[in-house]
């Protein structure tokens, strides 16, 4: 997952009924390294894409444009003569900004709201609780047009249309965690026993915070370079020649009968891209839930 | 009569060139998918008029006109529906915008038609005259015509047509631009005979009223107010509107009392086929499966990507619209162009041909002379290789404009200024996505010579709100406006900062009183080489300034499968023309 | 998307917590107090609800009211096709047809009214009540939400109860891709289909329209990514519930396999997923945006991107807050359902 649907059932918070790992995750510790590998593949994509691709992903050759993949391009070229796969690797970059951006603008959002709506009960609790049904009202693309046609776009309009559109779901989740610890016999045996206030912090309080943060950063990462590249495939991300990956699969609609490899390569890298992050934050959620339960 | 003053009627020097299809019969292709520069009347959408008149007739002037059409080999045969796969929906049916000028020239009837090369042939007006000052002209209506509503087309309708189009309120974006600063007044003299007054003389009258926009619709229809225009407008065509599915498709019916066919159509009467369905289909691989799958008979704007294939398995035609071709208009008041030296650097920094030829696959030609299309009567194909490709000599204007200096990304610097130069452009609107890679392809070449140039797609809404209309908001864009005439070139250089009247369309902010005066006088010339001298000298002035810089031709095609015979595309605008189209068994 | 999780804290909060579905105990009597407190807690649900209403129609007042640009020189250009600047005097008699004029706060308080009487406006592009052009536009895109839940919910189904718990390798092939197709943007599934389906096998039309055939590849397109949704976690319920006591018991009394997994497993294994169903109209209505762009497909989000780029506040607004509507109205029945499939929350 981590498309569209993935911080729910990723991280469902706890007090009570995690939502295990499938079963052959949790035995094919292979799918974890796979996915290990794809993430290290696309981070060094990230800080040095000139290691893995020696093409410049904006050198026009008009004399070779629209040819399949071969040896000299192994991703095929695009309609300008560019070589895809420099472009896959070169719009990594951008792709995983936005993809972190949008998480943070996400993240920060809802910890704000979250925090201080199971932390403060009663009537700020009520209005906070209805303020993200509001933004629960609002679809991720709405918000992304009304964004888009208000300030433009953009990668900064992507990542704020983007992180405030994917807030609420996790701003509802924090709460939830924090009512849910608050309330926790762990927490309340904890004090009855007589432990310091850090050890139940430590113990009790702090994993479980930080459980579904780090699960859902990393979800959410996926999750967001999904939604932005879906503003990018309407027309209306980054400027092009940007290779963002959303930007790549809007201009390879045009050619998707001719050219298949320009629609189904920087797909393929988003889908492998999420799928390897949905792995291992499942991963991570798991192991926490592990350490959890000890 | 018919007096089709002959001095009037512009010289058509240059045709589209354009490839013909499969039937050599019709030469006309149009297209066109005017600029929203150029129109897109949308919320006022006019209104009004009302009239009435005079009907029956019968055909007077049919016949196809030779230079349009040519006969068939088969029998028309009558019956099945025409599915039309379009690519932009509308806010209206009616307005000023080209996309409704193709839908309004399904259901109304313009006063004139227009053949390829300019030649101006009765339609709704059996004949007119010109006073011999030329600014009366009085056009006589065939009887018997009557709107799909009933009521007669009479000479107060045309009146009142002309009411709506100039009456601020109701005013149709297009229409107004090339006739209000030349109309006085319209009347009716008697029941079929109209005369419009003009201020001063306007050689491209007529042809500016064989466009699709100046259709004439049923006054009765336009009194309803502009909701039920915009929604329902009744005109006298050969096609009525029976039932838009917004989002979807406009169902037309055919009109059986049809009989006011201008006279260079195929044939006179009603059309063929029982229905035409007029999809909306944006996405142009979607648009081309459609064709395809069996599901259209008829598909607009074939994507390069498809266009080889296209031209062997189905019939085929393209225009290359008139008017102002998809030009780049560069800033001579702010920014890094306001040096006329960095403005021809920038032209001569780029291999705009290879481009073109390169990103629509020779689909669509390059257009060098940034004034005007070629395909323009009174276009000035000296300027068609202005500015060829000299990157030395890109180089050397830049070295002597002082940006000698380069950055660390190879960038041109002048007193610690970069070479930065802002290209907006209407993504998907204005410039389709070949258009969009031709200015990235321009872009790495632009780089090379040591400009930083920055591709800002713009929206619709971001266009309509005007953040991208005033000097400071950009150093360079790209845009056209499809006219049948070089008239429009007055549309385009009028003083950008006039105090009485501001023109929006001079993109370059280029104010020169020179060529203001050339194209009036062009415009009001009574003499057909003065007025080419004159049009071309102001040609020459925009192009040798480098105020625009020309790209590739507004130019649209069409497919049709092979069993659908005698489908047209006219000449002002390119609108497709199915009245005479038939299936074959 | 943004669907959220299953508000954990309610979830929490009530009898018994959430700890995974149990046997069902008899359903409390039917008593006046219980009447009561069901009328009170639909009536408390029902303001909430239109508080969110309220709330949804602010905020989008505000964001649009407040947008750099002027919204006079937009109709203005809209209306004439050009995209100038205007003089005061040019901009004001649009000014004053729209109200643009006035303060925000009568702008705002007049909104908010014509919305209390069911006046959403009219459309600045099309010249028509906002409610008649939705009501108009909303059809196919509500065929297409429930033509892609209903496939999720077989497609889910069908594959959790073929393959849970089947062994190692049939269990890994069903879970395996259920996390695949929940990975699947709209954008690609959706081309992906197209070109194959439509373009390549002739199997579907390439214009869908609204036919029944149209339909199919749309729905599928918004659908598959749910199933996948939906199965992981109907799957891993119903792993549980097949661990459950009386399960086993029903088997011990002769019961056959398929039987135990319709009759025992499932009922009690789709409880959350029926929450979960409420939570995803968001990412359906976003889905079918891109859907009905991919396939030309008639529809809310067709519609909406049009809006949104011509900035028809109006349209827009009143897009909004149907989803708004909808959204709240889809979560009431979602609760509803819950209390029915499981009478302990009814007590809650």
């Amino acid at each position: 997952m981590s498309s569209v649907f993935s911080a729910p059932s990723a991280a469902p918070p706890l007090a009570g009924r995690p939502i295990s790992l499938p079963r052959w995750l949790r035995e094919l510790r292979p799918g974890v390294t796979l996915a290990s590998f794809v993430i290290a593949f696309f981070l060094l994509a990230v800080i040095a894409p000139s290691l893995l691709a020696s093409r410049s992903p904006y050198a026009v050759d008009l004399a070779n444009t629209l040819r399949a993949p071969s040896i000299h391009h192994i991703f095929g070229t695009d309609e300008s003569g560019r070589d895809l796969y420099s472009r896959v690797v070169y719009g990594a970059r951008e792709s995983l900004l936005i993809g972190l951006g949008a998480t943070g603008v996400s993240i920060a959002i809802s910890i704000v709201l979250g925090v201080t709506a199971g932390l403060s009960g009663g009537i700020l609790d009520g209005a906070i609780s209805r303020g993200i049904e509001v933004m629960f009202s609002f679809p991720v693309l709405l918000l992304g047009l009304l964004f888009v046609a208000v300030f433009g776009p953009s990668i900064t309009t992507e990542i704020i249309a983007v992180g405030i559109g994917t807030a609420p779901g996790y701003a509802r989740m924090i709460r939830g965690q924090v009512l849910a610890v608050r309330g926790s016999g762990y927490v309340e045996a904890g004090r009855a026993l007589g432990h310091r206030h850090r050890r139940i912090v430590r113990r009790h309080i702090f994993p479980n915070a930080m459980r579904p943060l780090v699960v859902i950063f990393t979800l959410g990462v996926g999750q967001s370079i999904v939604w932005a590249s879906g503003l990018a495939f309407l027309g209306l991300g980054v400027a092009p020649p940007s290779p963002e990956w959303g930007a790549l699969l809007n201009a390879g609609r045009n050619f998707v009968t001719q050219a298949w490899w320009l629609e189904v390569m920087p797909g393929l890298a988003i889908v492998l891209f999420a799928l390897s992050l949905t792995t291992i934050g499942r991963s991570i959620q798991q192991k926490l839930e592990g350490g959890l339960a000890r | 009569m018919n007096h089709e003053s002959s001095k009037m009627v512009i010289t058509a020097r240059s045709q589209g060139a354009v490839s013909h299809d499969p039937r050599p019969a019709r030469r006309m292709r149009g297209s066109v998918r005017a600029g929203l520069a150029a129109t897109m009347a949308i919320a006022a959408v006019a209104v009004a008029a009302c009239g009435g008149s005079s009907s029956s007739g019968g055909g007077s002037s049919a016949g196809a006109s030779g230079s349009q059409v040519a006969a068939t080999d088969s029998t028309p045969t009558q019956g099945g529906t025409i599915y039309y796969a379009h690519e932009q929906e509308t806010p209206c049916l009616t307005g000023g915008w080209v996309q409704e000028a193709f839908i309004e020239r399904q259901y109304a009837d313009s006063l004139v038609s227009q053949e390829t090369g300019g030649k101006i042939v009765p339609w709704l007006a059996t004949s007119w005259s010109i006073s011999s000052n030329r600014l009366v002209y009085t056009f006589h209506l065939k009887p018997g015509v009557k709107f799909t509503d009933g009521t007669p087309l009479n000479a107060q309708a045309v009146v009142d047509n002309f009411d709506t189009w100039t009456n601020p309120k109701t005013a149709n974006g297009d229409v107004n631009a090339f006739i209000v600063p030349y109309f006085k007044s319209a009347q009716a003299l008697s029941d079929l005979t109209v005369q419009v007054t003009l201020n001063k003389p306007y050689a491209p009258l007529l042809s500016t009223l064989s466009q699709g926009y100046d259709g004439i619709l049923s006054p009765k229809g336009l009194a309803r107010g502009a909701a039920a225009t915009c929604d329902d407008p009744i005109g006298s065509g050969p096609f009525i509107i029976q039932k838009w599915n917004h989002g979807q498709d406009i169902e037309f019916v055919r009109n059986p009392n049809y009989d006011s066919a201008p006279a260079n159509a195929l044939h006179q009467g009603p059309a063929y086929v029982n229905k035409l369905v007029w999809s909306f289909v944006a996405n142009p691989t979607t648009r081309y499966g459609s064709l395809t799958s069996g599901q259209s008979n008829v598909i607009y704007d074939v994507p390069t990507a498809d266009w080889d294939a296209a031209k062997e398995q189905y019939n085929v035609a393209q225009y290359i619209t008139p008017g102002r071709p998809q030009t780049l208009d560069l800033n001579t008041t702010h920014g890094v162009f306001t040096d006329q030296q960095v403005r021809e650097a920038f032209a001569y920094a780029a291999n705009r041909p290879a481009a073109v030829q390169s990103a629509f696959d020779g689909e669509v030609p390059f257009n060098g002379n940034g004034a005007l299309s070629q395909s323009t009567p009174d276009y000035d194909a000296t300027l068609a290789d202005a500015y060829a490709y000299d990157p030395s000599k890109a180089n050397a204007l830049l070295d002597q404009a002082g940006w000698s200096a380069r950055n660390a990304a190879g960038y041109r610097t002048k007193d610690g200024k970069v070479l930065e130069v802002k290209l907006v452009y209407g993504a998907g609107s204005i410039i389709t996505d070949e258009g969009a890679t031709v200015l990235q392809d321009l872009q790495q070449q632009w780089k090379a010579a040591g400009f930083d140039v920055t591709l800002v797609p713009a929206t619709l809404s971001q266009l309509f709100s005007g953040t991208y209309s005033t000097p400071t908001s950009y150093d360079a864009t790209i845009g056209y406006w499809t006219s049948p005439t070089p008239g429009v070139l007055l549309i385009v250089w009028r003083p950008w900062d006039s105090k009485t009247a501001p023109n929006p369309n001079n993109a370059s902010f280029y104010d020169n009183p020179e060529v203001v005066s050339l194209i009036e006088a062009a415009n009001s010339a009574s003499d057909p080489a003065t007025q080419q001298a004159d049009y071309d000298k102001a040609q020459q002035i925009v192009v040798q300034k480098a105020a625009v810089v020309g790209v590739y031709t507004q130019t649209t095609s069409l497919a049709w499968v092979k069993s659908l015979h005698d489908v047209w595309i006219e000449a002002s605008q390119g609108e497709p023309v199915f009245s005479d189209a038939y299936f074959s068994k | 998307m943004s669907v959220s999780t299953p508000t954990p804290a309610e979830v929490a909060a009530a009898p018994g917590g959430a700890k995974g579905p149990s046997p069902s105990r008899p359903p409390v009597a039917g008593t006046p107090r219980r009447s009561l407190r069901i009328a009170r807690r639909v009536g408390a649900r029902l303001l909430g609800a239109l508080a969110v209403l309220w709330a949804a129609a602010t905020f989008v007042f505000f964001v649009q009211a407040l947008l750099p640009g002027s919204r006079a020189t937009l109709l203005l250009n809209e209306a004439s096709g050009q995209q100038q600047s205007y003089s005061k005097a040019q901009l004001l008699p649009v000014e004053k047809e729209y109200g643009f004029n006035k303060p925000l706060i009568v702008q705002y308080l007049d909104y908010i009214g014509g919305l209390a009487h069911g006046n959403f406006g009219t459309s600045y592009t099309q010249h028509q009540p906002v409610l008649t052009i939705i009501s108009r536009e909303v059809g196919p895109t509500l065929v297409l939400t429930g033509a892609a839940l209903a496939f999720a919910w077989v497609i889910a189904l069908a594959l959790t109860i073929a393959t849970a718990k089947r062994g190692r390798f049939v269990s890994a092939l069903g879970s395996g891709f259920e996390i695949v197709t929940a990975g699947l943007p709209y954008y690609w599934l959706g081309v992906i289909l197209l070109v194959v389906f439509a373009i390549d096998l002739k199997v579907f039309p390439v214009q869908g329209g609204t036919s029944l055939a149209g339909l199919v590849l749309p729905a599928l397109t918004l659908g598959i990514p749910l199933a996948g949704f939906i199965g992981q976690v109907t799957r891993d319920e119903f792993e549980k519930v097949l661990d459950q006591p009386f399960v086993t018991s029903a088997r011990a009394r002769g019961m056959g396999d398929l039987g135990v997994r319709l009759q025992h497993v499932l009922r009690h294994a789709v409880l959350p997923a029926v929450t979960l169903s409420g939570w995803a109209l968001g990412a359906l209505i976003s889905g079918a945006v891109i859907v009905e762009s991919v396939f030309a497909r008639p529809g809310i989000g067709n519609m909406l991107v049009t809006a949104a780029e011509s900035r028809d506040v109006p349209l827009v607004s009143g897009v909004v807050m149907l989803v708004a509507v909808v959204y709240v109205l889809a979560n009431l029945l979602v609760d509803l359902a819950y209390v029915a499939i499981d009478p302990r929350l009814s007590g809650a």
